[in-house]
């Protein structure tokens, strides 16, 4: 299985891993995704920790932008001078 | 802040050329495990702050304030969205790829308004070759590809890199949508109300 790994990888400039690499990675990676940190058990497949991050991360990059929407809109309403803007600040604190 | 925690170099024996030398020093740039893992733990943690939350809540909301003047119609959500990973990447403060890959793009965003037509060519001859062939890599690998590119700056790195990479720029989204959200309901309640809350109200609630 490395074997084939090894001559596909040759392309593409992706660079070459090995078993213990990924598995390093994949249990860190673990921990940092709350739908996966949920489930607590230690054999989660390696493919799944990928996807879940990959969809992690989609994921707040579209709470983000959501989020832009919506503060656009707002700040469209509100005219933010500079003593609101102090008070937010503080308020936020 | 970050004290660096400096690695030893490793002496180069007396009997290998210069030039030999100088190759070996360039491979080396790339830093060993050991340096990534503490000097990485350290730098993803302060995302998770109150203190960071609040530094980028308060340098995104002047950065909103001073790009949406009087007039409204500068304000849509991309501006926002672009500000507040503008932001975002200079509190990272350079220490890590994608943050410099964010601050980056931006310039070269600027460069490609008036070189549409080269950067497009440029564009299509960095297609991976795993596009042009039928061939399917493994599911692993190909998630890996996957994460590279949805980090900022991150296609061709070693996995240690990216796992770091990785970790730091989901903890800093996580952060920027918690301030984010505060910032968004703050505003909806004052919105709401007309108007700003009554100072007298505000200085209690600032002092509790």
């Amino acid at each position: 299985m490395s074997s084939s790994r090894r001559s596909r990888s040759r392309q593409s400039g992706v660079p070459r891993i090995t078993d213990d690499q990924l598995a390093h990675l994949v249990s860190k990676l673990q921990h940092l995704i709350p739908e996966l940190r949920r489930s607590r058990s230690d054999k989660v497949a390696a493919s799944k920790v990928l996807q879940e991050t990959c969809d992690y991360i989609r994921s707040l990059r579209r709470e983000v932008d959501d989020l832009s929407d919506r503060l656009s809109e707002l700040l469209a309403s509100t005219d933010m001078d500079s003593e609101q803007a102090a008070i937010m600040r503080s308020l936020l604190m | 802040m970050d004290s660096l925690v400096p690695l030893p170099e490793l002496e180069p024996s007396p009997d290998i050329s210069p030039e030999f030398r100088r190759k070996k020093r360039r491979k080396t740039e790339e830093k060993p495990a050991y340096y990534h893992r503490t000097q990485g733990n350290q730098r993803m943690n302060r995302w998770r702050t109150g203190r960071e939350q609040q530094i980028y809540s308060s340098k995104l909301i002047e950065a909103l304030r001073r790009h949406s003047p009087r007039t409204s119609s500068s304000a849509n959500g991309n501006d926002v969205r672009n500000t507040a990973y503008r932001v975002l990447a200079v509190s990272a403060k350079g220490t890590t790829r994608w943050s410099r890959a964010i601050l980056i793009s931006r310039l070269s965003a600027k460069v490609r308004k008036h070189k549409k037509a080269k950067v497009s060519a440029n564009r299509k001859s960095r297609k991976p070759a795993s596009n042009r062939e039928k061939r399917k890599l493994p599911a692993v690998e190909r998630k890996l590809m996957a994460l590279g590119r949805l980090v900022p700056g991150c296609r061709k790195i070693s996995f240690s890199t990216l796992l770091e990479e990785t970790s730091d720029y989901i903890a800093a989204l996580e952060m920027q949508v918690r301030a984010m959200t505060a910032i968004t309901e703050f505003l909806a309640v004052a919105n709401d109300g007309g108007a700003m809350p009554p100072a007298d109200r505000l200085g209690s609630n600032v002092n509790s």
